[in-house]
């Protein structure tokens, strides 16, 4: 049990650290959707100002800036999903190093203490641990599904700023500066798809 | 490894010390488990830390089936006290643990739940284990702000938590103490940096020398018994606590 518990460690040590990066990814992406929101405000004013010319703009900006809460929801989302996966890493750590200590017992131990190990603690050690770890299984899986579902919103973002921007060109007086908006939104739409690309491969590598 | 040896024994009245680990890493505080049996019962007395947790099991199951120990009482809060905590309720789930009120919340952090806790209100209480009456004494502030000792008035033993504590270099290891003024050195420098309240140290002394205690038996170093446990009390009222070494 001890070779299956140190790969266990090593497992859970590399879970870790792709949780921790997940979690950077997770925070460039909120800040992204912050941005996104706040410019769909200034956006949303300035097709006002724009007038007749910029009406679908206009519209284009509102559903921008639903866009940008969605993504925000959905970050939420996968943070808790993360959240649960430190918490069952956790407590697999917590799971290897008792099995190490129950192996130690057993090395040391003979008679009816021996038979106890064997008996029933070894047992209840190993059911646990694979528990935790088919846990483990499941809350990566959920984890990619929502990276997928996110970058599927992210590609609704990215064709509402490619929509913008052709609208940007019908704003009359108003046209370079909204073109300069939906400039922005591209960008960040873009590094948001990077993010989520890194995401992806993240995933991938787990497997 | 650790030898389990009875210090009392009367019918299935039992206490067994678990005492010394010579095969314990240097890096671990050596620390002395004892066990009370009496009946269908047995308490686990300050069960040890999670890391010398094989030690304890196999030398306890040598002599004792372990699936019996039905309860435990960790003195205070400490790890080397208690972190086994998660180790012992592995394979008894029902277990108890009897401890002082103020680390009820501070200990589950090691394991259980709160079905696990027998609390100790700070006046003390009993224990009953296989109908013989333990008592719970108080000894906070010696050195855990909620602390407690456990006296066995027919074994006329007090189990003594950190109090007594000894801290023996390697080739020190007999079962009791044998030679008081050339053990207590390696005590001295323990009581008065761990033990921060003299008050707290006065009321202890006044409270055991009332009591009839035939052996004192200590977490850390070997058991006082006959007139080694009066000269320890005497020598603990006159020492000096709350002495910080620069």
């Amino acid at each position: 049990m001890s070779g299956q518990t140190s790969t266990v460690d090593r497992r859970a040590a590399l879970e870790m650290r792709r949780i921790v990066h997940i979690n950077e990814e997770i925070k460039h992406v909120v800040s992204s959707a912050f941005k996104i929101n706040l410019m769909a405000m200034n956006a949303i004013f300035l097709a006002k100002r724009a007038g007749q010319n910029a009406l679908g703009f206009g519209v284009l900006s509102n559903e921008l800036r639903r866009f940008a809460m969605d993504l925000q929801h959905q970050m939420e989302l996968l943070r808790e999903t993360t959240y649960s996966s430190v918490a069952t890493v956790t407590s697999l750590l917590k799971q290897a190093r008792l099995s190490r200590i129950v192996d130690r017992a057993l090395q040391a131990s003979s008679g009816a203490g021996r038979r106890l190990i064997e008996g029933q603690m070894r047992q209840q050690r190993m059911d646990q641990v694979d528990r935790q770890q088919e846990q483990m299984a499941a809350l990566n899986r959920k984890l990619s599904q929502m990276i997928y579902d996110t970058a599927q919103i992210v590609e609704l973002g990215s064709v509402l700023a490619r929509s913008a921007k052709i609208e940007a060109a019908y704003g009359g007086g108003f046209s370079s500066p909204l073109t300069q908006v939906s400039t922005d939104f591209e960008q960040i739409i873009g590094e948001i798809q990077r993010s989520l690309d890194k995401l992806n491969k993240t995933q991938e590598a787990s497997r | 490894m650790k030898v389990a040896q009875t210090i009392y024994e009367d019918g299935n009245h039992k206490w067994l010390a678990l005492v010394r680990d010579p095969s314990k890493p240097g890096y671990l505080i050596d620390t002395n488990e004892y066990l009370v049996t009496a009946g269908d019962d047995a308490i686990l007395l300050d069960p040890g830390g999670s890391e010398i947790f094989p030690a304890v099991f196999s030398a306890l199951s040598n002599e004792f089936d372990p699936r019996r120990i039905n309860k435990l009482f960790a003195s205070h809060q400490d790890p080397d006290v208690i972190s086994s905590l998660s180790m012992w309720l592995e394979f008894n789930p029902a277990i108890k643990c009897h401890v002082s009120w103020l680390w009820s919340s501070f200990v589950p952090h090691f394991g259980g739940d709160d079905n696990t806790f027998v609390t100790i209100p700070d006046a003390g209480a009993d224990i009953l284990i296989g109908g013989q009456r333990l008592q719970a004494v108080p000894a906070h502030y010696l050195h855990s702000s909620g602390n407690f000792h456990l006296y066995d008035p027919k074994a006329k033993i007090l189990f003594s938590g950190d109090v007594g504590a000894a801290l023996l270099p390697t080739d020190e290891n007999g079962l009791f103490v044998e030679d008081f003024d050339r053990h207590i050195r390696h005590a001295e420098a323990f009581h008065q940096r761990w033990m921060g309240s003299e008050r707290a140290k006065r009321d202890w002394c006044a409270r055991v020398s009332a009591m009839e205690v035939d052996m004192l038996c200590p977490q850390h170093g070997a058991i006082y018994r006959g007139a080694d446990v009066q000269r320890f009390i005497n020598w603990f009222a006159d020492l000096e606590v709350g002495v910080l070494k620069t």
